[in-house]
């Protein structure tokens, strides 16, 4: 493999993790603040991914900018389905079986409504740029997925903003840490817990327009997604946004450059391989290393 | 007195528990009639038909749902099937159930349908994974099977006795492929050695594609050489890494076995990467309509081996197309409702033929059918050894404006196969 091929893989390990840690970082949050594993970020992914298309194919909105405003507008929906079902969990430091069926229960209900509203085919979005590519020397950089990565990193950034210099942010961590001393310092939880849940969906369906632009998809949509999701926010040690990141670009060049050695049919292994190998030598996961550092710096 | 009560009361247990005994005895005893039982009182003929109308299969699924549905629908209006020992014609119904993609489910439903819904026979399982996990279940429940979207060899040579397949041998797919484009090379169209990569979907259906692609090459010496052949995972977000191999082989023709949504993926991200072949084949998979919108004109140009096309010449193929855009105000997309349509067909003829509603019979009369007028190449409808048909291929390739030709067999063929120059690719 010359310079070129290795640079090119490199881009494209690089851009395919922009977008797995766009879909992972929702399900981060979610779990970070409320310790619920959220099987219903699929469904929502692909809801996303519909809403796009519909703003596109009825009222030609540019797919970037539909995915721009799934963002508020699942937000809102992820408040309702938390005051609506998810408040009614009993709260725990760990995620429990009820949390996991009721997730798992409202990802099939969001398929289900996915087929009675648009069917069993495969829907894409063409645009101009799905196609095209930007040439840089040797490098071949597909725009629509440069196009997707952008706007995935600039999410991540302005959500790492959020957390470190708003009051929210600063709720968030806390309620991460710990949640009983959060309510002692006076967080209001109950209303945290649901607009946190609001943003992790409002993620989930900004993650799933853009990766409409990139795949094909129907209700189905999003069940390989989740699996690479779980892997990512295991590797990077399951409450961290920057761990979700560098999990996602760990997972991402893994997958990418194992090919070179391993034929192409035992992706789906890598990442299993990696989420065992995860969970055995580093239960606390990138962020898990990185706290180890900081403490004994 | 209190002793009587008692006494009276074991009695009346014991008359109960001997009467519930007797019940079940009689109802053990009669069941190996049960067929025989209810069809001298049947009112229909139930048919199980198992697959997927969600998941990731749920396109082709649904195709060959509406294809079964049809079949029904006129036979039914014809009055039925005659069977003989009733001496009455009875209405096929169908008991239908969506396996949502799902080996484990498939395999379940097809053994529900046998055996708590006693169906006469099974048709589906939609793709080699589902149509797999379906198989082992015939020969258990003693009912046959029909596939309609399953033709894996490995399925069919495992010796079971109940199975059937209106699916060419995916083996001959690769081979036909291979010849198809040999006839190129004969017409000066192609040079002759030119090299090929192959990328196969990690299944057996990917296997055999494989090895018949190969064996053909092997048999012809001189027209092609494969220079790279992997597998890959079905429904990977990423083909970048297996794409990059694919373009250091410096092949000149690139064939891919891929179900409906890696095709669009794999492709979309061909294109992006700015790959050329001289010719470019997803295997079975080229002139859906879904791919064609997903990547517009980047679809011309590609071909593909399939079990039957709507561009057959034959009178009952016409009407057939004409009847299925009456029954669902569409033409028919690629092979998969054409399939299925006879695979109904021949099951209600096995079944006339037989006269009886008895699987062994309805089994045996599958293994001796010849059914003319077969909507699929060749026009006869004939189960081989193992169960599995032996019907031709042909070679369909996507023209410019959303046309898809048929351009082999040559005598059947309403369009050249075109080799593109590069700046048209």
């Amino acid at each position: 493999m010359d310079t070129a091929d290795f640079a090119n893989l490199l881009v494209s390990a690089l851009l395919l993790a922009g977008i797995y840690a766009a879909m992972s970082v929702g399900m981060t949050i979610v779990y970070g603040v409320m310790k619920i594993v959220n099987l219903a970020h699929a469904g929502f992914l692909m809801l996303g991914a519909y809403f796009v298309l519909e703003l596109y194919e009825s009222w030609n909105v540019d797919p970037l900018a539909g995915s721009l405003l799934a963002f508020p507008l699942f937000l809102l929906a992820g408040m309702l389905v938390h005051w609506l079902l998810v408040k009614r969990i009993p709260v725990s430091d760990q995620p429990t079986l009820a949390s996991l069926l009721l997730m798992f229960g409202l990802w099939l209900v969001l398929q289900n409504i996915g087929y009675l509203v648009w069917g069993n085919s495969d829907r894409s979005i063409l645009t101009t740029r799905t196609l095209s590519s930007l040439h840089v020397g040797p490098i071949t950089i597909p725009t629509v997925r440069l196009m997707v990565f952008i706007p995935a990193v600039c999410s991540l950034l302005l959500l790492e903003f959020v957390l470190r210099k708003t009051w929210y942010g600063r709720a968030v961590r806390a309620l991460m840490q710990n949640r009983y001393a959060g309510r002692l310092a006076g967080i209001p939880v109950e209303k945290m817990a649901r607009l946190t849940f609001g943003v992790g969906i409002g993620f989930a369906g900004a993650a799933g327009g853009l990766l409409a632009q990139l795949y094909s998809f129907s209700p189905d949509f999003g069940h390989g997604f989740l699996l690479r999701s779980f892997v990512i926010i295991v590797l990077g040690g399951l409450e961290s946004f920057w761990g979700a990141a560098a999990g996602a670009l760990v997972l991402a060049l893994v997958e990418t450059f194992s090919i070179l050695v391993l034929p192409a049919g035992y992706q789906p292994a890598i990442a299993f391989s990696l989420l065992v190998l995860a969970l055995i030598l580093l239960p606390g996961g990138i962020a898990g290393i990185f706290a180890k550092k900081q403490r004994w710096a | 007195m209190m002793g009587w009560i008692k006494t009276g009361k074991e009695m009346s247990m014991k008359w109960i528990s001997a009467l519930a005994a007797a019940g079940l005895l009689l109802a053990g005893l009669w069941a190996p009639g049960a067929t025989s039982n209810s069809a001298a009182t049947a009112k229909d003929i139930p048919i199980g038909v198992v697959l997927p109308l969600t998941g990731r299969e749920a396109k082709p699924g649904q195709y060959q749902k509406e294809g079964i549905d049809l079949a029904i629908k006129q036979i039914n209006e014809k009055g039925g099937v005659f069977v003989r020992e009733l001496n009455q014609k009875l209405p096929l119904r169908e008991v239908f159930y969506d396996d949502g993609s799902d080996q484990a489910k498939s395999a379940g439903l097809a053994a529900r349908a046998m055996s708590s819904d006693n169906v006469v026979a099974v048709l589906g399982g939609y793709s080699t994974a589902l149509g797999e996990a379906e198989s082992v279940m015939p020969d258990r429940y003693q009912t046959p099977w029909i596939t309609t979207g399953a033709a894996a060899t490995s399925i069919f040579d495992r010796g079971y006795q109940w199975i059937f397949g209106t699916l060419s041998p995916v083996d001959l797919l690769g081979y036909t492929t291979a010849e198809f484009l040999g006839s190129l090379v004969d017409a000066g169209k192609l040079h002759k050695g030119l090299n090929v990569a192959l990328a196969l979907e990690n299944t057996d259906h990917g296997v055999d594609y494989g090895n018949g692609i190969k064996k053909w090459i092997q048999e012809h010496g001189g027209y092609f050489a494969v220079v790279f052949s992997e597998s890959f995972d079905l429904g990977s977000p990423d083909f970048s890494g297996l794409l990059q191999k694919v373009k250091n082989a410096h092949a000149d023709i690139y064939l891919a076995d891929a179900h409906l949504q890696d095709y669009i993926t794999m492709h979309r991200q061909y294109v992006q990467a700015g790959m050329h072949h001289t010719m470019i084949s997803y295997g079975a998979r080229g002139p859906e309509t879904d791919a064609r919108k997903a990547l517009g004109d980047a679809t011309d140009y590609i071909f593909a081996g399939i079990w039957w096309s709507k561009n057959l010449p034959y009178p009952q193929v016409k009407r057939f197309v004409e009847d299925y855009k009456g029954f669902t105000g569409r033409e028919p997309d690629s092979w998969y409702a054409a399939t299925a349509y006879e695979a109904a067909r021949g099951l209600a003829a096995a079944i006339e033929k037989g006269g009886t509603l008895k699987k062994a019979t309805i089994r045996d009369e599958l293994r001796k059918l010849e059914l003319r007028e077969s909507l699929l190449p060749g026009q006869v409808l004939r189960f081989g050894k193992g169960g599995q048909v032996d019907t031709p291929f042909v070679i369909v390739q996507n023209k410019p404006g959303g046309k898809v030709d048929l351009v082999y067999p040559k005598d059947g063929a309403n369009g050249e196969a075109v080799v593109p120059p590069a700046s048209q690719k």
